[in-house]
């Protein structure tokens, strides 16, 4: 499934990941939010059909991308939403281009609420490793070991070397991380050195959006800042939806949390009450549901042992770099974070069914992420403090750091509108 | 039977040993090597010692596991991906290596190799245990500390970081100053 | 323990374990889909979730397979093969009540060599297909193997220690009386700890973990992957069964015969398990591994310095 605009389906990450996912497969294209549905329900018929679309061939490709078999939970979701169950073929393998909040399709205006989403790598796949080294047993004599550095081998680049943080002098391959990966804020992308798993060096990118082309009445917001966008820009909203927002928004941050830290129970139960979030559930339903996350999560011994001391970030650095948000009231590291989220989610929960007005009177609208009407997007300074607390960490805990900052790459998209700087 | 299966793993172990130099990749070497090792384990066996069979199939796996991401890790081959090849000097090495053969296979021939006495224990395993550990205990023990005592040694000779680094100056420090915390906390 | 073992035993060996793991996979899924929305609605929906690991591996095997480039296929095949005949091969010495395929002299050093082979199919597997994230996954595993391995093997070291053999028989029969768990705690729960890590399985996932989006794993398909996958749930199933003739009295217990004591105990074993994976997340093993040197190691030496003063002195 391809959610969005032609520049972004036909870009090359998405043709990569296209390749990289194994037959049977479908490809739906969703251009237009009140087709949705229809969209979809074709391509679970053309799944069932097994009428193949799109080049067969997948065999030497040149990405070693993997599609996350069906072990995630979409592939049953879909099984059942489709009411079919062909052993062979069911929708494991769509490509999800979409949000991650399109786990389950029955609630359709969340989809419309997501056109601005131009590309989102899903959380099926990842893909767009193109910078493999190569290790090519049938490639000719290349005399000595070692007398070749940084050349190509089956047109892959080889890995150079470099320093590492004990000065050891060892290999080091630059590998890109993203756009697509599983529990990844989508649409970013790492660029990464890394010497075994060791991260060495960062560099932030995110896909390129092209401007868009559609009407300023859609609005190209990102749809976790909808809320206080929208006020900021003088429309009615209520206190009840921007709390449902932001909890949902940090219920969808903590799913990512826990599914990088490998808690596949708490990640699976944690989205599904974002989902009942987004569908509308009120505060009597969501409450009972919110309470065992925020109990467990805070309680576990071992989730505080495996993340304190990952990414410390103390207040003054984070103002420094402009961080607003929870990470910067956090003043520490992932697992604070993470509290700080349980604490917003319990308590904006019970105030989703609020109907007054939100009113920010002056005072600055702070999203999910943190303040939406400054002069940058919060996510940008999340990505700036990035790089600083990525290098020199493991590969887990580098992902656990990332998603314990969760940039939301949909807001760099968002350019403020001229009056909005100042807020 | 037995002679069938001494042959098989006889012919294996030397085959996979010859391709240890003939792969061009880090990875199939060691896993040659260890096929081979394996394959030399398999023999023991069949020699009867089930023991020092199955240790020496249990430590060329983990042994030969570690060394595939030291080999890979050191070579002077980034990263051990690139074609390479196992044979250097190979002049020197072919003369060597007929040399050793040679004395080798005639130590085989030439020595007078005594006739069975009495028969095979009930309990090699046992009788091994007791050889080693009876009347050799205090070779044992000195030889355990002496390998315990340079592994220490070793590590504390190559790590860059003293104990002034972790805990500073004063050793006072509540948390040690690590690149990487572990779980213990201390 | 000395009638021999028939040869259709060997047969049935493979057989029954991976049943036993696809009941295992199935009730983890039950679990796993129960964690998401809550109770089932239906007894038909629990046994459609059961049977989502073998509509998985239905799935795999008629899936088109995908190949990396610049890959290593033989290696990464070996790999991902080596682990399932590792588990059966394991399994030989495991006894079914008081009977097992062969009840080797050197049993239980033969589990420890068979299970060490994993270390190489687990490496092989992430090597194989020339991708950065399967080699992550493939790295990982050795270091937690070095992290699992030291305490683990003075674990099973300190049950042979009690029985004063290393044949898997005389293990079981030496606790006819007192269950060694019961009095080797330390060394059981060790045990246990290891059992998970050796499969890579729930806590100890690390090396094919979700973060690296499948790691060891992450690029195999087809009937590669059912092997690779299929085999961690047999080594998971063969580790929890060793834990009975090992700590839990084997086929020792009242009224029932000896075959159901095991697979009594093997499931509670094993049910222990898949719940503990529930409450726990991935440990990370730079965190594990000054647990397990600094806490475990210690503690296996002090749980086996107490068992041979006892054993001396009975």
């Amino acid at each position: 499934m391809v959610l969005g605009d032609r520049e972004a389906e036909e870009s090359d990450w998405v043709e990569n990941l296209w390749h990289a996912i194994p037959a049977p497969k479908a490809r739906v294209e969703v251009t237009d939010p009140d087709r949705t549905a229809d969209a979809l329900d074709r391509g679970l018929t053309e799944l069932a059909h097994g009428q193949l679309r799109g080049p067969a061939e997948t065999s030497d490709h040149d990405h070693g991308a993997a599609a996350g078999h069906g072990e995630q939970p979409e592939a049953d979701e879909h099984a059942e939403h489709g009411g079919h169950e062909a052993d062979g073929d069911h929708g494991g393998h769509d490509m999800h281009t979409g949000h991650e909040t399109h786990d389950e399709h029955d609630g359709h205006d969340m989809h419309r609420a997501h056109d601005g989403h131009d590309m989102h790598g899903g959380d099926e796949a990842h893909g767009d490793h193109d910078m493999h080294g190569g290790h090519d047993p049938h490639g000719g004599h290349h005399g000595h070991a070692g007398h070749d550095m940084g050349g190509l081998v089956d047109g892959l680049p080889m890995a150079d070397r470099a320093d590492d943080r004990d000065g050891l002098r060892l290999d080091r391959l630059h590998v890109p991380l993203g756009p697509a990966l599983a529990d990844w804020p989508a649409g970013l992308i790492l660029r990464m050195a890394l010497q075994g798993d060791v991260v060495q060096e960062v560099t932030v990118e995110t896909v390129a959006v092209p401007p868009s082309p559609r009407p300023p009445s859609w609005g190209f917001r990102a749809f976790w800042d909808e809320p206080w966008l929208r006020t900021a820009a003088g429309e009615r909203v209520s206190k009840g939806d921007a709390a449902r927002r932001l909890c949902a928004a940090h219920l969808d941050s903590l799913g990512r949390f826990f599914a990088v830290a490998g808690w596949a129970d708490m990640a699976a139960r944690t989205r599904y009450v974002r989902d009942r979030a987004l569908a509308g559930a009120d505060a009597a339903e969501l409450t009972p549901l919110v309470r065992p996350l925020i109990r467990r999560a805070g309680r576990s011994w071992t989730l505080r042992r495996l993340t304190t001391g990952l990414g410390v970030l103390r207040t003054g650095q984070a103002r420094h770099a402009g961080v607003t948000g929870p990470a910067l009231v956090a003043d520490g590291d992932a697992h604070s974070r993470m509290l700080m989220w349980l604490d917003a989610v319990g308590r904006s929960a019970a105030a989703c069914d609020e109907t007054e007005t939100l009113d920010l009177d002056g005072a600055e609208a702070i999203g999910p992420r943190g303040r939406v009407d400054g002069p940058v997007p919060p996510s940008q300074a999340l990505l700036d403090v990035l790089p600083g607390l990525l290098e020199g960490t493991e590969f887990a805990c580098a992902r656990i750091i990332v998603a314990s900052l969760d940039p939301d790459p949909d807001e760099l998209a968002h350019v403020p509108a001229a009056g909005m700087l100042h807020g | 039977m037995d002679a069938a299966v001494f042959w098989i793993l006889a012919v294996l172990a030397v085959v996979s040993g010859v391709w240890v130099f003939r792969f061009d990749s880090m990875a199939r070497a060691t896993f040659s090597l260890l096929t081979s090792l394996l394959c030399v384990g398999g023999l023991v066996i069949l020699l009867g010692l089930d023991y020092l069979g199955i240790v020496i199939v249990l430590m060329m796996t983990i042994e030969m596991a570690i060394m595939a991401v030291f080999m890979v890790m050191y070579m002077m081959n980034p990263a051990g991906l690139m074609p390479m090849t196992m044979m250097h000097n190979k002049k020197g090495a072919a003369v060597v290596c007929g040399l050793v053969f040679a004395l080798l296979a005639a130590g085989i021939l030439l020595a007078p190799w005594p006739a069975r006495r009495g028969k095979a224990p009930a309990d090699p395993t046992m009788e091994l245990g007791m050889s080693l550990m009876g009347p050799q205990m205090l070779t044992m023990m000195t030889l355990g500390l002496a390998l315990f005592a340079t592994i220490v040694a070793t590590v504390v000779l190559a790590t860059r970081r003293g104990r002034y680094d972790r805990l500073g100056d004063d050793l006072r420090a509540r948390r040690a100053d690590d690149p990487v915390r572990g779980g213990v906390g201390q | 323990m000395a009638e021999r073992t028939p040869l259709w035993a060997v047969f049935v060996l493979p057989a029954l374990l991976v049943a036993v793991a696809l009941v295992t996979a199935g009730v983890d899924a039950v679990l796993a889909a129960g964690a998401r929305t809550g109770r089932p609605a239906s007894l038909r929906e629990v046994a459609v979730r059961a049977a989502g690991p073998g509509r998985e591996v239905l799935r795999q095997l008629v899936q088109q397979p995908r190949r990396t480039r610049a890959s290593d296929v033989p290696l990464a095949r070996i790999g991902a093969a080596l682990l399932p005949v590792a588990a059966v091969l394991a399994a030989v010495v495991l006894p079914l009540g008081f009977r097992s395929v062969s009840d080797l002299p050197d049993g239980i050093v033969w589990f420890n060599a068979m299970e060490a082979l994993a270390w190489a199919a687990v490496w092989l597997a992430g090597w194989g297909p020339n991708s950065t994230l399967s080699l992550i996954g493939g790295y990982r595993f050795l270091a937690q193997g070095l992290a699992y391995e030291l305490p683990h093997m003075l674990a099973i070291t300190t049950a042979a220690l009690g029985a004063e053999s290393l044949r898997v028989g005389e293990v079981v029969d030496a606790q006819a009386g007192l269950w060694f768990a019961v009095w080797m705690p330390a060394a059981f729960g060790i045990y246990l700890l290891s059992a998970m890590a050796m499969a890579f399985w729930g806590p100890f996932d690390q090396p094919a973990g979700q973060d690296v989006a499948g790691g060891a794993a992450a690029e195999l398909s087809g009937a590669d992957r059912v092997l690779f996958l299929g085999g961690r749930w047999l080594l998971l199933v063969v580790a929890a069964a060793f834990s009975v003739p090992l700590f839990l009295g084997g086929g020792h217990g009242p009224l029932l015969p000896g075959w159901a004591w095991t697979v009594l105990k093997t499931a509670a074993v094993l049910a222990f398990l898949v719940w503990a994976r529930r409450r726990i997340p991935t440990l990370r093993m730079e965190r594990y591994l000054e647990l397990a040197w600094v806490v475990l190691t210690p503690l296996a030496i002090a749980q086996a310095l107490v068992v041979a003063v006892v054993v001396l002195n009975r």
